[in-house]
């Protein structure tokens, strides 16, 4: 592998292979086709295709792009063009500057693979990128002297080792720009996560994802583990079958008065493409600027997230309304589809007659639930159109949203309002990062009904049926509080440890090196000690370190020093000539006698001792083998030796 | 016209070059202020590279794009130090051109010290010609010899001779300007068609008796420095006996003359191919010979050192004193 053009081909099919399961199919088989045939073309030294079919192959690939993404920009058609373009430049790769640009090509995809994801198993993957991009350098430098594989990357890796803390303290101080300063579509590939609407069997299929949604981290105590209700999007309209957020007019916030502990956490949420951002049931307030709450207590981003976000919060779990329910508040969430679930809404009349008091009707609901025949499931069967008349009276089996939704129609059809609220609920305690991961699996809807006098109140009726379906993930959670860390990990099998470890790397990497931006860079500043951080004292302190590692780098280049020779006469010999050199210094071509006749010549003073030294030495190397103490005191005498400075 | 304007920007470079660390003499060590480096155009191409790839990870606010830009420019920075690195305490043991015959390429051999650390690709440059050295180990001594393109009879001045190197990536190049001016003497062509003087005439211009190309056996005489091995008793040597010459002699004529102005009716050039020739077949035979050349003379004798010293009359005819 010691053709410069095989460096190269391989430094940009491996770029070409960190998106190859984005890439469309054609374009891979189109770069691995031309790749190959290139390798073999190499080693048989086979001519290059003629210019027309070289042109003719770039506008069919370009032609394909534009056909299958309908655009240039955007990083999935922008990385299916670099990668199409860098085949066909392979295909003329004659000069030095043509393996050049290809290996651009390379190198640039790698930071378009950076951009599309940035997870820390993917890490390993661009540094090994790096590291043969280098080498190819290396190699296609100087094809004459025909570089092994073994010395490219190991100047190469020389080099990246000196690299790294400029490019740790560049990554640190180089102050970053806020807001975009030019925006492409992103690339919008699958994200699971809440839907702004519910029907039926939709958070079935989130049930179904390991995914984590999002981690927390509590900063001081953490609240009772029954609580640990997240809050997402809450729903007011309902057809008889799918409920969704409110679309007209929005009601006033009803005031709050927040009871009991504050709990301060810090999430860190997945990317999910939806404006809205969870926090635990309920918080204070939105945690930055760009984020609002909404009449229903729910956050609402301005973008959607589309990157891992991280925030602070501080919410407390118990609370309650000082002020009533606006009349636009109670329309929304009495509004019932007047010809659906006929049946459901005379069973919500009687259930009101016979118990005028919304905590009693409450309470007659739930035993319903609980003593009607109804079981949990995560197979329900299908439902018609009138959904909850089909759930109630037919089907009876169904999981969280099923129990929501027909909990929020009895309880407005017997005149109370009530919604349905989307969320998460509970999580995975991780031991070792300290933090709960909260997974689509975990995703749950609940209800909240108003109560005069008391304000709204969470009602989660699946509790009532499936008590295990809200203890479940609490695991790990019990093992937190009851034992300690130490006595957690114990518990733990050695698979989930491993799990947990990798889950707290992976936390630990997205908030503090993926989510690194000029807040952080602030906040390192006044960590620093820095009173006023800003922009400037970054570039200062930029400036101040790229000095100090050129220093380094300099010094550290410098300070190979001539190995000292492991014979001991011939370091003593180079230690007597090094003294010697004062009075003159001896030619390479001169042996110990003939330098010590000249030294004779040259200080007749100096001479005596010198010249008597010398032919030990030359009597110690090449005489009959001799006793090394020897060789010893003759070294001993040598460090003895002093000369004065020859007069000028 | 852009071409010319280049060649005496690079020129005035050099004067201020020249002036700034004057003549150099050998061995000398490479110095880091003798020393300059500039990006090469790969090295502009990379630094546009890097400065997009900045603006991408700045534009998407993307860490992992920008930890990447910054190593890589890391990457970029260290080499500058590695290529100065590897010139720096270079030590140039020796350079010198042996004379070389008009026609035949120049040789320029060099021998270099890469003292304590191995050097990579280092390019030695003189004319328009290049070598590079692959690997020079370190505490070793590396020697290279460099071909220039065949010269005109006289003299060839080298006034400077590049030692540069783009290791490790390319991205850079270091050099380093050696003036250590060398003439090298250009033999005339050894051609010509005449056979060798078959009258060998003495300094008074007596006659003698020809039969050269017939040389006889003369006898054994001891070695001298300058011998020819060719001439050398091996059979003897090999019973043990001290190392001696064998010794031919015409049968008439121990002696060839050369004179530049026989050969008269010839252009001058051509008479000095001509004399050339004779001098190399002369001296092949083991004749002893002299040359005349005009106001030239060169006794009578034999030996590699004769044969030179015959040759480089011959190259400097009608050159300035001063550089005979």
């Amino acid at each position: 592998m010691n053709h410069p053009v095989l460096w190269v081909i391989a430094t940009y099919v491996f770029g070409v292979l960190l998106h190859v399961d984005r890439l469309p199919w054609w374009s891979s088989a189109a770069v691995g086709a031309i790749a190959a045939w290139r390798v073999v073309a190499t080693l048989r030294a086979a001519p290059m295709p003629s210019a027309w079919l070289r042109l003719g192959l770039g506008l069919a690939l370009l032609l394909a792009v534009l056909a299958q993404f309908n655009s240039f920009t955007g990083l999935s058609a922008g990385t299916a063009l670099l990668a199409s373009m860098g085949a066909v430049k392979l295909l003329e790769t004659r000069t030095r500057r043509d393996q050049f640009i290809v290996l651009g090509v390379g190198v640039f995809l790698l930071i378009a693979a950076c951009l599309d994801r940035q997870s820390l198993l993917r890490v390993p993957l661009y540094a090994a990128h790096v590291w043969l991009a280098c080498a190819a350098m290396a190699v296609i430098a100087t094809p004459e002297a025909a570089l092994g594989a073994r010395r490219a990357f190991a100047t190469s890796g020389r080099a990246i080792a000196y690299a790294l803390p400029i490019a740790l303290l560049l990554f640190l101080l180089f102050p970053r720009v806020q807001g975009q300063i030019w925006a492409l579509p992103g690339s919008g590939a699958g994200v699971t996560g809440l839907a702004n609407e519910m029907t039926p069997g939709a958070i079935q299929s989130l049930s179904e994802s390991d995914e984590p949604a999002f981690r927390v981290r509590f900063i001081g105590a953490r609240p009772p583990l029954q609580s640990l209700y997240w809050r997402g999007p809450v729903l007011h309209e309902f057809d008889g079958y799918t409920w969704r957020r409110r679309q007209g007019q929005l009601a006033r916030r009803t005031e709050l008065t927040y009871l009991g502990a504050a709990y301060r956490y810090r999430i860190t949420l997945e990317p999910h493409e939806q404006n809205w951002w969870f926090a635990l049931d309920l918080p204070t307030g939105p945690p930055q600027a760009g984020v609002f709450m909404t009449f229903d207590y729910q956050l609402v981003s301005i973008q959607p997230v589309s990157r891992p976000t991280a925030y602070e919060l501080t919410s407390h779990v118990s609370y309650r309304s000082t002020e009533p329910l606006s009349v636009l508040g109670r329309r929304i969430d009495l509004q019932l589809p007047e010809e659906r679930n006929p049946r459901s809404l005379r069973l919500a009349q009687e259930l009101r007659s016979q118990h005028p008091e919304p905590r009693a009707l409450i309470a007659a609901v739930l035993e319903l639930f609980r003593s009607g025949g109804f079981s949990y499931t995560l197979t329900p069967p299908k439902l018609d159109l009138n959904s909850v008349d089909d759930f109630l009276f037919n089907t009876r089996r169904g999981f969280c949203g099923h129990f929501a939704s027909a909990f929020v129609t009895l309880m407005r059809a017997a005149g109370v309002p009530a919604r349905v609220v989307t969320g998460y609920h509970g999580g995975e305690w991780n031991p070792i990062g300290g933090y709960y991961i909260v997974r689509q699996s975990d995703a749950h809807a609940w209800a909240e009904t108003w109560i005069d006098g008391e304000g709204w109140v969470r009602v989660d009726p699946t509790g009532v049926v499936a008590p295990e379906r809200l203890t479940r993930g609490f695991f790990e959670g019990l093992a937190g509080q009851t034992i300690n860390a130490i006595g957690g990990l114990r518990n733990l099998t050695l698979l989930s440890r491993i799990s947990l470890s990798w889950d707290a790397a992976n936390t630990w990497w997205k908030d503090r090196i993926i989510e690194f931006d000029l807040r952080s860079q602030f906040q390192l500043l006044s960590k620093l000690g820095i009173s006023e951080p800003s922009v400037r004292v970054l570039a200062l302190l930029l400036a101040a370190a790229l000095m100090l590692w050129l220093l380094w780098v300099g010094i550290a280049f410098g300070l190979q020093r001539p190995r000292r020779p492991r014979d001991p006469l011939a370091r003593a010999y180079r230690e007597l000539c090094g003294k010697l050199a004062r009075v003159t210094p001896r030619e390479p071509h001169e042996g110990p006698r003939s330098y010590a006749q000249r030294l004779a010549s040259c200080s007749p003073a100096a001479a005596e001792r010198a010249v008597a030294l010398l032919d030990r030495y030359a009597e110690l190397r090449y005489g009959p083998p001799q006793a090394a103490e020897n060789t010893a005191s003759f070294a001993a005498t040598v460090r003895r030796l002093r000369l004065a400075r020859p007069p000028r | 016209m852009l071409q010319a304007q280049r060649h005496r920007l690079e020129r005035a470079i050099g004067g201020w070059i020249r002036r700034r660390q004057g003549e150099d003499r050998l061995p000398l060590v490479l110095a880091r202020r003798r020393i300059y480096i500039l990006p090469t155009r790969a090295g502009l191409g990379f630094g546009l590279l890097l400065l997009l790839m900045l603006l991408a990870g700045l534009n998407y606010a993307n860490s992992l794009a920008l930890l990447t830009t910054f190593l890589l420019a890391g990457v970029a920075l260290v080499s500058l130090n590695q290529c100065h690195r590897n010139l720096q305490g270079l030590r140039v043991v020796n350079l010198h051109a042996p004379p070389a015959f008009a026609g035949d390429p120049v040789l320029i051999d060099i021998t270099l010290e890469p003292q304590e650390s191995t050097r990579y690709a280092i390019r030695v440059e003189a004319g328009n010609e290049s070598i590079l050295l692959p690997e020079l180990q370190s505490n070793s001594t590396t020697r290279g010899r460099l071909a220039l393109r065949p010269a005109a009879r006289g003299l060839l001045h080298i006034e400077r001779v590049r030692i540069a190197t783009r290791f490790p990536f390319g991205l850079a190049r270091a050099w380093c300007w050696l003036y250590l001016p060398l003439a090298i003497t250009i033999y005339p062509r050894a051609e010509g068609s005449l056979p060798l003087p078959s009258a060998a005439q003495g300094r008074e211009g007596g006659a003698t008796v020809a039969a050269a190309g017939h040389d006889e056996w003369y006898g054994l005489r001891p070695f001298r420095d300058g011998d020819s091995p060719r001439q050398v008793a091996w059979k003897v040597y090999a019973r043990g006996l001290p190392l001696l010459v064998k010794e031919y002699r015409g049968a008439a004529s121990d002696s060839l003359w050369f004179d530049f102005d026989v050969l008269a009716p010839l252009p001058v050039e051509a008479r000095l191919e001509q004399l050339a020739r004779w001098v190399v077949e002369a001296e092949r035979r083991g004749a002893r010979y002299a040359l005349r050349l005009q106001s030239i003379e060169i006794d009578l004798d034999a030996g590699e050192a004769h044969r030179d010293r015959c040759l480089g009359a011959l190259a400097r005819y009608g050159a300035p004193a001063a550089q005979r």
